[in-house]
């Protein structure tokens, strides 16, 4: 049912001249997907700084909340844009990223890294006046920094994987992957056969 | 100079050989460059923002400095190893590639403007510089790196 859902909406999307016109400029498109992945380096490369600070790999003579305060800023300028480029690419090319396996993963790791995240920052409110000056932060800040960088990691990865087809609907694949990555007629026509 | 010859070599290396065979280990070995790229990115625009004021202005630049510098030699050697892998599955298309030359001549550049002129330049007392040089530094090296990722990912729109 959410499979049909989101075809339906993804195949909607694709009717607007906007979506075809953003996926066939040469220029526009492709200096969109370099904005994103360029972007990466603000967004990630701020986050990658903090959570290297959190696990005691970097910057361990620098008070944590200061690491984590004065790059926050940045950090988020380069989430906005981000995101902007990423709805803009998913904007493009709306039905093949709709029957993506990895872009399905993606949008997962993306959900889970947003909620390590919003806790991780709960845990960085009591850092004042404890663990801040600690060279090596308390177990729980350093687990929670690795599954950020982890998280993210596999958010870089399955981003860059969604250009191969090895799992795309046109390939020969199981019920369940025909499922896992809503390739809805492809799925319904195995049915069929199998039945 | 004919650069053909190299990548012909290249082309024919067993790193050719495990990149053409197994597509998967291609597109990893591309994940380590990008993450690495992420590494890059984040330690060089820490250290120059922090040279032009921008960020952690209540922290020493020396200290931004001496903790950045380990994490970008990491991650070049990190980059420049699964580079040469890369290049190798598509070696002869990038020797007429105009990008991958733009890259590897920025690379070039910014190697040699980090470990020979903004090091060297930002090691001793930064007082007894002119106070523009830390910010023309910080500009210089921001340009170049923004080119070398940027020519980096058009090699693959060319």
């Amino acid at each position: 049912m959410l499979n049909e859902l989101l075809l339906s909406f993804a195949e909607w999307l694709d009717t607007h001249a906007w979506s075809t016109n953003l996926h066939e400029s040469y220029y526009m498109y492709n200096w969109v997907e370099g904005t994103h992945v360029l972007t990466l380096m603000v967004f990630l490369g701020m986050l990658a700084v903090i959570d290297l600070r959190m696990l005691g790999l970097a910057f361990k003579d620098v008070p944590a909340s200061t690491i984590a305060h004065r790059l926050d800023t940045p950090m988020m300028i380069g989430f906005v844009v981000m995101v902007v480029t990423g709805f803009l690419l998913f904007y493009a090319i709306p039905v093949r990223s709709t029957n993506s396996i990895w872009f399905r993963i993606k949008v997962v790791l993306l959900i889970a890294a947003g909620i390590n995240a919003l806790l991780f920052r709960n845990k960085m409110k009591g850092a004042v006046n404890s663990w801040d000056t600690d060279p090596l932060p308390p177990k729980r800040i350093r687990v929670g920094a690795g599954l950020s960088l982890t998280l993210w990691a596999g958010e870089v990865a399955t981003g860059r994987i969604i250009a191969y087809d090895w799992y795309d609907c046109h390939q020969q694949m199981s019920s369940f992957m025909y499922w896992a990555a809503g390739c809805v007629n492809e799925l319904a026509a195995l049915e069929q056969a199998g039945g | 100079m004919d650069t053909l010859p190299f990548f012909e070599w290249l082309d024919t290396s067993i790193l050719a050989d495990i990149s053409k065979a197994y597509g998967g280990t291609f597109a990893i070995v591309q994940v380590f460059h990008l993450l690495s790229m992420v590494v890059l990115g984040g330690m060089i625009l820490t250290s120059d923002l922090r040279l032009l004021g921008v960020v952690m202005r209540d922290v020493p630049v020396d200290t931004v400095l001496d903790n950045t510098q380990p994490w970008i030699n990491r991650s070049l050697v990190v980059i420049i190893l699964t580079g040469i892998f890369m290049s190798s599955a598509v070696a002869i298309k990038l020797n007429y590639n105009e990008f991958f030359w733009a890259k590897m001549a920025s690379l070039a550049f910014g190697i040699f403007f980090l470990y020979a002129i903004k090091r060297p330049l930002l090691r001793g007392d930064l007082s007894e510089l002119n106070a523009w040089t830390p910010k023309v530094l910080a500009i210089a090296s921001l340009t170049v790196w923004f080119t070398v990722a940027a020519s980096g990912r058009w090699i693959g729109f060319s």
